[in-house]
């Protein structure tokens, strides 16, 4: 976005954010506050109406949001800054009965996608993002975006193009699912072999609510604590499994992912098998549950008699 | 730390011949906390049995493998034996070492391979075997009937008369259902009205059986023994206590509407009863047509009640009350085939094209034309009819895909019924099949031929109006050629749909719909009446589509089902059972959803975690309604759901146990 | 490759391995619902059947019971296959539970094949109480399509070089 756009969001956003807490409407702020370089920002908490000025908004605010609502919301009302991926995360959450929609306070922002600091193009994540706009949100700071990502043109398979298309969107899992199986299942021991389960997968994820996971569960005992291709395997595809059929696409999770494990590409296969055999919608666009898996029809596809 | 006792039995050379037993009880006594493992001839003998017993004593077992035949064969003999020990019953595993071993592996060296890892792993398994203990439920000894036509009424009339008090619900303002609607019935020609109403008149007078007409059932909470069912009542705007059924002011009420009783072919008033013979015997008002409770002007039946029974001001009831069964008897609609036929004229067809029932109405001497067979535009009696059969029936395209059972039977009668008023009319029946499996069905189909009916096989693809007569178009397929008939009178033989209510009420009451909305026994074959919700039975054709026999004989057999479940003071629940884990459930409700007998739901609780007071909402599992088959616990992300006797964590020993 | 990577350390395939040294016998752990091909294969036993001793079977109240999770830790832990069998659909026990599964193991299915593992180590069936000869006829099937595969490498080692 441009340099005038970002700055006014910025003050449009402070405002808001100052207005909300002085008032008392909301008792905390989440948003993000720039970071020690220019191309860095952080998240951050301000339940201060003096401290509203720290609040910022342009290029780099990588970090969706939608999860921290869940941490804060025992202070009272949440203001969460929300883009298309941050609102979808909160409507998971509360389709999931972690949240309820008077818990939070939804600040709209327009996004044209985010940069990566360490490149400066357009974040991986953000590239095949379907719905840059927030999906629900309670004030809109700015306008929607109309174009896309702006300035992405370059360095973006998503291009500038308005929509993109399922291809674009399944782009990786379909080049995986060409592969021969063989070359498929060295992939993924590759990546799952520089797995060191470290769960900021989980910690990222809006799906992942549980009051304790699976793999800490000691008497199922699901999840050895080898750290071997083996045990990785099983969590990651657990993982996978667990959250694939309310999985809102967000991305954070192989952003978070500090071994560059195509953890999308995971998720994107059981999310893209999901829509095609089942007519599964996009997950979080509305506060309805409506995960594939939790339901069935009598004329699913046969694949087994 | 458990102490584990292994039986492995011979079944004399059942077992014995292709798997090496003492070989197989070497093995078991090295497996984990086994504290004593030995081999028995036949272990479900009484000998078997006691040694097995005297073995829990003298070794001090708390668990036992019996390594033997299917446990579908003797889980439960052996269940029964530890019953008189005193190790819980259900810390009891078995390794099926003939029928899925010895039987099928002629390889000794193998079977006993095999034998040996099913020992291990049921051994793994019962490890973390939990005592488990059934409850007992009590059963509330009162029948609930939703709908008061033929079925409900006889399932009524059943229950009641076996002892058992019964409310019947109907949501009409009088008993009868479709069945007094009908002029007389196949194959006898009997009158409908001559053996329908002397069962409304017993229902309404017998001492067990409490009627509640104009009424709903609101909400179903509970389960089999112990429903608590909210009943709304509709304002009747009559004063049942009072009135006295003497007809006056009836008689005197200036509105005049379309009477639904006699499908739209007749007028009724404003307070009346839906025809002469109705149960209860009793006039309600129509609020959305009374001038009175709509002007404020009127009030002539309130000036004429002789006994002061008229009450403007009625307001609807409610009442909760607890019932032990439900059955439910709602019966069906036909098809709104206006808007599926636009070939038959659709919503703008003649007044001449009429449904089925219409006819009944029309040849119905108490109906609106005194029996007469009149044409609805003109009074003119039809010297032509056709019937057409199937009119959304067996037609996947605009209709249902399915036979409605009863229409064949009911054209014939139809045909039957019109030779015989107009003896010079004409009659053709357009048909695909002819289908009269019953008593008598066949032989009554024939007559009707004799009588003069002309069938012809096929479909009628166009109905038009043409010089005051309806040219039908239709196919004779038997003789190849396209015929054109003209009418008077068009019957069509329409498709029986589920009543509105069924989707509903299923919800409601956990009975699965099918894909046309029929509610669905529990097994099509040897659980006809049954649903899979404990406690609630199907009578009559909200099943399904079927006639006047059928339907009274699945009322009488689920008034039995009722009778059965009530001779018994106390239901056992079944101790294999899904729980959840309240420290661990976050509440998201993925179980709810998948639970297909509504037995779990989401509950707040308040408890202390971390030192600290929290109410958090979690799913809690019923178990009255539970049946044990496990679906919600893979649904369960964080693993709160578990299912005992079946348990992740047992799953989990028993895959590791195969893999040593 | 450690010895430990090969199933060998079941008991069943040691009793073969100790025959033939070199031949390779898998280890199949069948998840059956209780009500349907548990049945189906008590008949197959009752008839005399024959099939290969490589199935063990493990008995579920309900295909829908089965978590995927039981697939993978079965597979991680030697197993060289897993079948799951349910009743067919439409004829569940508990209404829906084959209706859930079949939605469950289809996505879970194509999920294991994406991340590379060959199709016929992890395979659903309906087999109904009566298909005693399905049952027999699918044992056979899968085991000879997972001896011709040969073991599975569950990757306990952690040696990437094996994985290309």
């Amino acid at each position: 976005m441009s340099l005038s756009t970002a700055e006014a969001l910025t003050d449009a956003l402070r405002e808001e954010a100052r207005r909300l807490l002085a008032e008392g409407t909301v008792a905390v702020v989440v948003g993000w506050e720039a970071g020690r370089f220019p191309n860095q920002t952080t998240p951050a908490f301000i339940s201060d109406p003096e401290q509203a000025q720290r609040l910022v908004y342009g290029d780099y605010c990588v970090n969706t949001l939608a999860k921290y609502a869940l941490g804060e919301k025992a202070a009272g009302k949440v203001a969460v800054c929300v883009r298309g991926c941050d609102s979808r995360g909160i409507n998971r959450m509360i389709a999931d009965n972690q949240l309820l929609r008077d818990e939070v306070y939804l600040l709209g922002l327009p996004c044209s996608g985010m940069k990566d600091p360490a490149t400066g193009s357009l974040l991986m994540k953000c590239r095949t993002c379907t719905e840059h706009d927030a999906v629900t949100y309670d004030v809109l700071l700015g306008p929607a975006t109309a174009a896309g990502h702006d300035g992405a043109s370059a360095d973006s398979s998503a291009g500038d193009s308005e929509h993109v298309s399922d291809e674009q969107r399944f782009t990786a899992v379909l080049g995986i699912e060409e592969m021969a199986p063989e070359k498929r299942r060295a992939l993924f021991d590759a990546a799952f072999n520089k797995c060191i389960r470290c769960y900021a997968c989980r910690k990222s994820c809006p799906c992942c609510t549980c009051r304790e996971c699976f793999v800490d569960q000691l008497r199922a005992g699901w999840q050895g604590k080898q750290n071997n291709l083996a045990e990785n395997r099983f969590y990651n595809i657990t993982r996978v499994f667990h959250i694939g059929d309310r999985c809102i696409e967000c991305g954070e999770c192989e952003r978070a992912c500090p071994m560059g494990l195509p953890l999308m590409a995971l998720n994107r296969k059981m999310v893209k098998d999901l829509k095609s055999l089942f007519n599964a919608d996009d997950a979080g666009m509305t506060e309805e549950n409506s995960a594939a898996l939790g339901r069935y029809d009598l004329g699913d596809l046969e694949e087994f008699m | 730390m458990s102490r584990i006792g292994v039986f492995i039995c011979h079944c004399g050379s059942n077992i014995g011949a292709t798997v090496d037993v003492p070989k197989v009880v070497e093995a078991a006594r090295t497996l984990p906390h086994v504290v004593y493992a030995d081999d028995n001839k036949y272990t479900c003998s009484d000998p078997g049995q006691q040694s097995i017993r005297d073995a829990i004593e003298e070794h001090d077992l708390d668990r036992i493998v019996i390594a033997s035949c299917s446990p579908r064969m003797h889980e439960l003999t052996f269940r029964k034996m530890l019953h008189q020990t005193r190790i819980n019953p259900y810390l009891l595993e078995i390794a099926n070492i003939r029928e899925q071993c010895s039987w099928v592996h002629k390889d000794i060296e193998a079977g006993t391979a095999k034998a040996i890892d099913l020992v291990r792993m049921a051994a793994a398994k019962i490890d973390r075997d939990t005592p488990l203990y059934t409850t007992t439920i009590p059963v509330n000894k009162r029948a609930l009937v939703i709908g008061g036509g033929i079925a409900g009424m006889q399932a009524a009339l059943d229950i009641a008369d076996a002892g058992y008090p019964v409310t019947l619900v109907e949501k009409e303002p009088s008993l009868g259902g479709k069945m007094v609607m009908l002029d007389k019935t196949f194959p006898t020609m009997d009158c409908s009205a001559c053996i329908c109403t002397p069962k409304m008149a017993e229902v309404g007078t017998h001492p067990r059986i409490e009627v509640r007409t104009c009424a709903e059932v609101e909400k179903v909470a509970g389960y089999v023994g112990n429903f608590e069912v909210t009943i709304r009542e509709a304002p009747k705007h009559v004063d049942y206590e009072l009135c006295t059924g003497c007809g006056l002011c009836e008689s005197k009420c200036p509105t005049k509407i379309t009477s639904e009783f006699d499908q739209g072919l007749g007028k009724r008033k404003a307070i009346y009863k839906p025809f002469a013979q109705a149960v209860p015997s009793k006039p309600t008002i129509d609020a959305a047509h009374c001038r009175k409770i709509n002007e404020g002007k009127c009030g002539v039946c309130e000036k004429l009640c002789p006994t002061g029974a008229i009450r403007f001001d009625d307001e609807e009831k409610r009442s909760t009350e607890t019932y032990g069964a439900i059955i439910v008897a709602i019966g069906y609609q036909l098809i709104d085939w206006a808007d599926l036929y636009g070939e038959y004229g659709g919503r703008v067809a003649s007044p001449n094209v009429i449904t089925g029932l219409q006819f009944e109405r029309l040849v119905n001497a108490s109906g609106p034309t005194e029996g007469h067979i009149q044409r609805p535009s003109d009074g003119t009696e039809p010297k032509s009819v056709v019937i057409v059969k199937c009119v959304g029936s067996r037609d996947p395209h605009k209709g249902k895909a399915y036979c409605s059972r009863a229409c064949c039977m009911y054209g014939a009668k139809h045909a039957h019924q019109y030779l015989d008023k107009v003896p010079d009319g004409r009659c053709y029946v357009f048909y695909m099949d002819v289908r009269t499996p019953g008593k008598g069905y066949d032989e009554f189909y024939m007559n009707t031929q004799r009588d003069g009916a002309v069938y012809l096989r096929g479909r009628v693809s166009k109905i038009y109006e043409q010089g005051g007569k309806l040219v039908c178009l239709g196919e004779d397929t038997l003789a190849g050629a396209t015929v054109q008939v003209e009418a008077d009178l068009v019957v069509l033989e329409t498709a029986m749909v589920p009543a509105d209510d069924a989707d509903r009420l299923g919800s409601m009451l956990g009975v699965t719909r099918d894909k046309d909305l029929w509610l669905s026994e529990a097994h099509p074959k040897l659980r006809p009446v049954e649903t899979n919700s404990g406690g609630v039975y199907l009578a009559g054709t909200c099943q399904g589509p079927k006639d006047i026999p059928d339907t009274v004989a699945q009322a009488s057999a689920a008034a039995m089902k009722v009778c059965i479940l009530f001779s018994k003071d106390e239901l056992e629940s079944n101790a294999m059972i899904a729980g959840s884990d309240v420290g661990l459930c976050n509440g998201c409700g993925a179980c709810v959803a998948i639970c297909p007998y509504q037995a779990v739901t989401l509950e707040e609780v308040t408890r202390r975690e971390n030192s600290v007071m929290v109410t958090r909402t979690v799913s809690n599992v019923n178990p009255g309604l539970c049946q044990g088959c496990g679906a919600c616990t893979v649904a369960c992300k964080p693993g709160a759901m578990d299912l005992k006797g079946f348990s992740d964590e047992q799953i989990m020993r028993e895959v590791e146990a195969l893999c040593l | 490759m450690p010895v430990n990577e090969a199933p060998t350390a079941s008991a069943a395939t040691a009793a073969t391995a100790a025959t033939a040294a070199t031949a390779f016998e898998p280890t199949i752990l069948a998840f059956c619902c209780h009500w349907c091909t548990y049945s189906g294969a008590d008949l197959a036993g009752l008839n005399r059947m024959s099939y290969p001793a490589n199935v063990r079977v493990l008995r579920v109240p309900c295909s829908g019971r089965v978590n995927p999770q039981f697939v993978l830790t079965a597979l991680n832990k030697g197993c060289d296959g897993v079948l799951v069998c349910g009743c067919h659909p439409g004829d569940c026990h508990y209404v829906s539970g084959n209706y859930f599964a079949r939605r469950r193991l289809m996505a879970f299915k194509r999920l294991l094949e994406f991340t590379g593992l060959e199709p016929e180590r992890f395979q659903v069936r309906w087999i109904s109480g009566s298909e005693a000869g399905k049952f027999r006829d699918t044992v056979i099937e899968v085991c000879d399509q997972i001896r011709a595969l040969g073991p599975y490498r569950s990757g306990v080692s952690d040696d990437v070089s094996l994985n290309g």
